[in-house]
């Protein structure tokens, strides 16, 4: 009867991508899985969650023991995998430790990027198909949406996700430092070399309004500008566009730099005092530090950018820890909740049980005489008293406080008086005589 | 009474100030609505104070010096709530909040009797004169806040910290907005001010007093800050040194209140 939940997987710290690969679960496979994981020995809910750094299965049955052997015989049996592949590389967690992994996956607290937003879309969607085909009930159900709850409460209440960890993502937060919109801000890309090509592209995935890019080979340059949806422009007339650009990302290398001073300042004065923000990927370096110094300039090299990244970092593991105290909270009130769970089917069934007895022996009393009204209301009321008085005790403690009736108080009322023996009919009967 | 008002008022500006700080530092959206509530219902408690103030004297109670800081105070906060309400930027009350505490505290502590105006100087331009004259100076403030918060930020980029404890504060470009266009509106309310003086003591006195310690000042500060527009109008002055010009403006409005009042010099200063 009781309800138990385990997780079996492996994530992308316990396996390397080749085994992960293997293992996922693409598009189109997840339905026909999730309807062949709920008729699996031991699982009466599943849910099954497969991301590029993750495959776990979590599901709800009344024997964990067969759950944690069943899992991952399921999961080498839909990827036609050999289980030894498998041995070593898959955790399993029971109990609150499942639900506290779910939570904490949601929240992206267990990613390779902690606070990377994606996470929760890919758990919400593959949560939906579950429901979509029925493999998640009601304990999994709550389990999901409370995990959704939490992953919102972690990004409001902690700094987790604030703080960018990316080249790209650092370089649009500090734009955003100096730039109120985006939108009508154009950048110049210097050499389109992969690293800038990836820090363009974000910035334009925030909003920048366009795009200019310039490179020693002109072919190269048209092709980045068609791909990105940008402009090209002529290397050697480079300075010409300066003006033009309120972000310049330099990501060319070269015995000498590509932007020095004097244009910056030409171009300042052209731009009548309106900031430029010049990002320098390449190394050696491409921009004149000394731009730096010109008012309205703001350099920022590899390094000012990795020291920014690595504060972030820091913040995060601070952030972090507070995030988890949040999950520990919520996990042990979807706990009591789980627990309440039972107690409402417990005290339902030992209050049916009883009556049972009672209306038994009623029956068998009232059958071997005759009994006027009077005597049969008596009876009744005096049996009913019992019962009632008996009961009273049990379900007060059951009822009162479902949170501290324990699941081993629940355990010991079921087991005593037998309430999850299948009855027979004439059972009672039986036992008496 | 008013007193006591001032006192509680000045004591709510100083837990504000508290507030303030610790939302920019937590980032968190229920500390802002909590700082506009406690200073909206510290702006209502030092407005009675200002209302009961005139009262007793009879006119808008700027004669004295406390009298003047607790109406600049509370005008910068009224100011500073209602930007607010257009743009959420409760970045500029990490300096205005603390400003105004330190306006209302030196008010609620500086000895004051009251000084009621002589007859000749009761007319509609007493009113007309002071609104528009401190409106102009709370606007200035404003715009010397943003100037702050703006080269706090640009030390920041230029020294290639990350944010430190104050999280996020304002764009460059947001900060150096707000300046400008304060600088903008304070103008037109310092012009409005200066005029609106002159006019009323000619009509009080049939003589100009173009020689009145205050009324230099501020022809200085409008000189000033009309440079400051100009050169942002047509030459493209922004940045650092358009903020550091802005802060040296309202630091000269500031000498000018303090040094008339405390010196007791020309008409602004004497007891009447």
């Amino acid at each position: 009867m009781s309800q138990d939940i385990l997780l079996v997987g492996m994530n992308h710290r316990t396996a390397p991508v080749e085994v992960r690969e293997r293992l996922a679960f693409a598009n189109g496979r997840l339905e026909p899985a999730l309807r062949t994981l709920v008729g699996w020995p031991g699982v009466a809910e599943g849910v099954i969650l497969s991301t590029c750094n993750r495959v776990e299965v979590v599901a709800c049955g009344n024997d964990p023991a067969l759950l944690a052997v069943e899992l991952p015989r399921f999961l080498a049996h839909e990827h036609g995998v050999d289980p030894a592949l498998l041995a070593g590389r898959l955790y399993t967690y029971r109990g609150r430790d499942a639900v506290r992994h779910v939570f904490r996956v949601a929240a992206s607290l267990d990613s390779m990027v902690v606070g990377e937003p994606q996470i929760l879309g890919q758990v919400k969607s593959q949560y939906a198909a579950a429901a979509a085909v029925g493999a998640s009930g009601r304990i999994l159900h709550r389990c999901f949406h409370r995990s959704f709850a939490v992953a919102k409460r972690i990004r409001t209440e902690t700094a987790i996700a604030e703080k960018a960890v990316s080249i790209g993502s650092v370089a649009v937060e500090l734009a955003q430092e100096i730039f109120d919109v985006l939108g009508d801000k154009t950048a110049l890309l210097i050499g389109a070399a992969a690293m800038g090509e990836v820090t363009a592209r974000q910035l334009l995935a925030q909003g920048v309004g366009s795009l200019l890019v310039a490179n020693r080979t002109w072919e190269r340059a048209l092709d980045v500008a068609g791909t990105l949806g940008g402009l090209p422009v002529p290397f050697d007339r480079l300075v010409r566009y300066l003006p033009l650009a309120d972000l310049v990302i330099g990501a060319v290398g070269g015995p000498s730099y590509v932007i020095g001073p004097a244009a910056v300042r030409d171009a300042l004065r052209e731009r009548r005092g309106k900031p430029i923000f010049l990002i320098d990927l390449a190394v050696p370096r491409s921009i004149d530090p000394a731009v730096h110094q010109l008012d309205g300039a703001y350099v920022y090299d590899i390094d000012d950018l990795e020291s920014v990244i690595a504060e972030h970092r820091d913040a995060r593991a601070a952030e972090a820890a507070r995030a988890e105290a949040i999950v520990n909270s919520e996990v042990e009130s979807f706990w009591r909740w789980l627990e309440g769970l039972e107690v409402v089917p417990t005290v339902v069934a030992l209050r049916e049980k009883v009556e049972a007895i009672r209306q038994q022996e009623l029956a068998r009393v009232l059958a071997g005489g005759s009994w006027d009204p009077a005597q049969r209301e008596l009876l009744e009321r005096l049996t009913r008293g019992i019962c009632n008085k008996i009961l009273h005790a049990p379900l007060t403690v059951l009822r009162q406080h479902p949170e501290t009736a324990s699941a081993d108080a629940l355990a010991a009322v079921r087991m005593l008086f037998a309430l999850d023996a299948r009855p027979r009919d004439g059972e009672v009967e039986e036992d008496e005589d | 009474m008013e007193i006591v008002l001032l006192r509680v008022a000045a004591a709510g500006y100083l837990v504000a100030t508290v507030a303030v700080l610790a939302s920019l530092v937590m980032r968190r959206e229920l500390p802002k609505r909590i700082v506009v509530w406690m200073l909206a219902s510290t702006l209502l408690l030092h407005t009675t104070s200002i209302a009961l103030r005139g009262l007793l004297v009879g006119s808008i109670p700027v004669a004295t010096l406390p009298e003047a800081l607790s109406l600049l105070a509370a005008l910068v906060i009224a100011l500073f709530l209602a930007i607010q309400i257009r743009a959420p930027l409760l970045a500029l009350g990490a300096v205005v909040v603390p400003s105004a505490f330190g306006l209302t505290l030196a008010a609620s502590v500086l000895k004051s009797g009251a000084q009621p105006l002589p007859p000749v100087l009761h007319s509609i331009w007493l009113p007309v004169h002071v609104l528009f004259a401190f409106l102009g100076d709370a606007v200035f403030a404003l715009a010397c806040s943003a100037s702050v918060l703006y080269l706090v930020q640009e030390h920041r980029l230029k020294t290639h910290r990350g944010r430190g404890v104050l999280g996020r504060l304002p764009s460059l470009e947001t900060l150096d907005r707000i300046s400008a266009s304060c600088l903008r509106w304070g103008l037109v309310l310092l012009t409005i001010g200066i005029v609106t003086g002159i006019v009323w003591a000619h009509e009080a006195w049939g003589r100009f007093w173009l020689g009145d310690p205050k009324l230099v000042f501020s022809l200085l500060v409008w000189g000033l800050y009309m440079v400051l527009l100009q050169g942002r109008m047509t030459a493209g002055w922004r940045g650092r040194r358009a903020a550091q010009l802005t802060i040296v403006g309202f630091m000269a409005i500031l000498a000018s209140l303090l040094g008339v009042n405390l010196f007791g010099l020309g008409l602004h200063g004497r007891a009447y």
